[in-house]
């Protein structure tokens, strides 16, 4: 078997995949910086708060879901540890942030696939607040 | 401020060097060897053999990586567009199935519930997505 040419077109491709990631990293990470510096974070959380009965979680909650949407699952962690919150709350909460988080990184890269990333972060979002109504239903 | 965001970012891509490059070079020797020759579908979701490689790769360790390895297989016209939507739906669901469960294991989630569900959710919607016939080549 020849070693030298896939090993060259494996090592230039890979480089070049890598290269065109921190093209959309890096932009992402300084728009990740600035929410979290205007507390929209915070904003967005507040507005949410009344709906979170939906999903039998606390107010409080909201601050969570909306971290991890935002930003990502650390943040969310960050938030959501200090609730002290029950089995079952946490679990609803880790279901729906497992379906749908990080979309501000994520959805670009979806988007540099070629595959409609719009499509998708529709089915993320919308799969997110069905699963949580549903475990929260289905769990007694 | 912007210093956190570059660090994040330098950090994410040395983590993207390390997984990606082995992942395309072995890649490429696969495919030297004809592993990937098989265009029928392989799975009942509709992924043939090549497919089968972003999508473990994705449930294993990421969506950002997993994605890494479609670009690179799009390129190399070893997927069609279609297959690629329908392992970006899969993997839009159920991605870093291990890293994202645990930490949530680690606040005192059940992890069994996290894992079951979601990869029956992202098995479901993949197949009806694929059934429904969407996005033909």
């Amino acid at each position: 078997m020849e070693i030298q040419g896939p090993l060259k077109r494996g090592l230039l491709s890979g480089l070049s995949i890598t290269f065109m990631m921190v093209k959309v990293i890096v932009p992402c990470y300084i728009a990740i910086e600035i929410i979290k510096h205007f507390g929209l974070i915070d904003i967005i959380g507040r507005v949410c708060k009344p709906f979170m009965s939906v999903f039998g979680l606390p107010g409080e909650a909201a601050l969570c879901l909306v971290a991890g949407y935002f930003i990502n699952l650390y943040a969310a962690i960050a938030v959501l540890t200090p609730l002290g919150l029950h089995t079952k709350d946490i679990t609803v909460v880790a279901l729906m942030l497992g379906i749908c988080h990080s979309l501000t990184l994520e959805t670009p890269i979806t988007k540099k696939t070629g595959a409609n990333a719009w499509l998708l972060l529709l089915v993320r979002v919308a799969l997110s607040l069905f699963s949580g109504v549903v475990l929260n239903l289905l769990w007694k | 401020m912007i210093f956190n965001a570059l660090r994040d970012s330098l950090w994410l891509t040395m983590k993207l060097l390390m997984i990606i490059l082995p992942l395309t070079i072995s890649y490429e020797f696969l495919k030297e060897r004809g592993l990937f020759s098989h265009t029928k579908p392989f799975f009942f979701m509709g992924i043939t053999r090549a497919g089968l490689l972003p999508l473990i790769t994705g449930i294993v360790i990421g969506l950002t990586y997993g994605a890494g390895v479609i670009i690179h297989s799009i390129k190399d016209h070893n997927i069609a567009r279609r297959e690629a939507f329908l392992i970006l739906l899969f993997l839009s669901v159920c991605h870093a199935i291990f890293e994202d469960t645990l930490i949530f294991v680690i606040i005192g989630a059940n992890g069994l519930v996290l894992v079951i569900a979601r990869l029956v959710l992202a098995f479901v919607l993949t197949y009806c997505a694929y059934k429904a016939g969407l996005f033909k080549d």
